[in-house]
């Protein structure tokens, strides 16, 4: 793996407590030799909060359809006049 | 307990998955809603989001959910529709909490739609699809090397290190541009 992804994957596993003492250690010196990771270590937070998001939406959306599927299709007519009694 | 083989988080099992939930959880769920003098629409808001609620407490195998998932399910529910009320009459300020790897949760609302997802989306999806398969559905290597089409676990996994890499780079761009990508 070149040297940059190499990094990526130590911030992983700094961010998620993965790395071994010793890498763990290490990382810390790296953290005061080196100014700019600590940048680097915010994008990255943000990379994975983005990433979140998105699966959120992709599963809210998996969701919305089985929801589509239960309040729309024939088969499910008893469930539906359950629910919709309630309001 | 309805529950799914992780090694098989497909989305046709997450669909049969979610329909058992809905069947089993949301009558109770809407009847309390209705209860509470909510309507439909919040009753389906408030029940959608417990099931994201539930699906990432599933997947993420190092909590267990102990009661059986209609009660847990009422569980989430109610916390969700005392914080709307909370929300609603802005007593409280919209709190945030940090989870288990330091992020900064906007609880379980979506954010707004924005510029930057919506680049990233239309831009990389396929990267975030891959992104999402390990960080969030937290599917095994294997099974992603296979699901993606990729020759090994090696390249898998090298590949998401350089998607990763791809959206960090993506994110400080834009948000160096234009400072409301972020929020």
């Amino acid at each position: 793996m070149r040297t940059s992804l190499n990094e990526i994957k130590q911030i992983d596993d700094h961010l998620f407590s993965q790395a071994t003492v010793e890498d763990a250690l290490l990382f810390d010196a790296m953290l005061i030799i080196d100014p700019n990771l600590s940048y680097k270590i915010m994008w990255q937070k943000r990379a994975h909060q983005l990433v979140q998001q998105y699966s959120r939406r992709t599963l809210k959306a998996e969701i919305e359809s089985v929801h589509q599927k239960l309040f729309n299709e024939p088969a499910n007519q008893s469930f539906r006049q359950r629910i919709m009694n309630l309001f | 307990m309805a529950t799914f083989d992780l090694l098989n988080n497909t989305p046709a099992e997450r669909e049969q998955f979610f329909i058992t939930l809905y069947k089993k959880g949301f009558p109770t769920v809407a009847k309390y809603v209705s209860k509470m003098g909510g309507s439909f629409d919040e009753a389906k808001d408030i029940f959608q989001d417990a099931l994201v609620i539930y699906y990432e407490k599933t997947v993420n195998s190092s909590i267990e959910i102990n009661s059986n998932e209609q009660a847990y399910l009422l569980g989430i529910a109610k916390h969700l529709w005392a914080k709307k009320f909370r929300d609603d009459i802005k007593l409280v300020p919209l709190d945030s909490y940090e989870d288990e790897n330091g992020f900064i949760e906007s609880d379980y609302e979506q954010p707004s739609p924005n510029k930057l997802m919506h680049y990233l989306e239309t831009a990389g999806q396929k990267c975030m699809e891959l992104l999402k398969a390990f960080y969030y559905d937290k599917l095994t290597v294997n099974t992603i090397a296979g699901l993606f089409g990729y020759s090994g676990v090696h390249s898998a996994s090298v590949q998401k290190y350089k998607c990763l890499e791809k959206v960090r780079e993506t994110i400080k761009e834009k948000s160096l541009a234009y400072e409301d990508f972020i929020e």
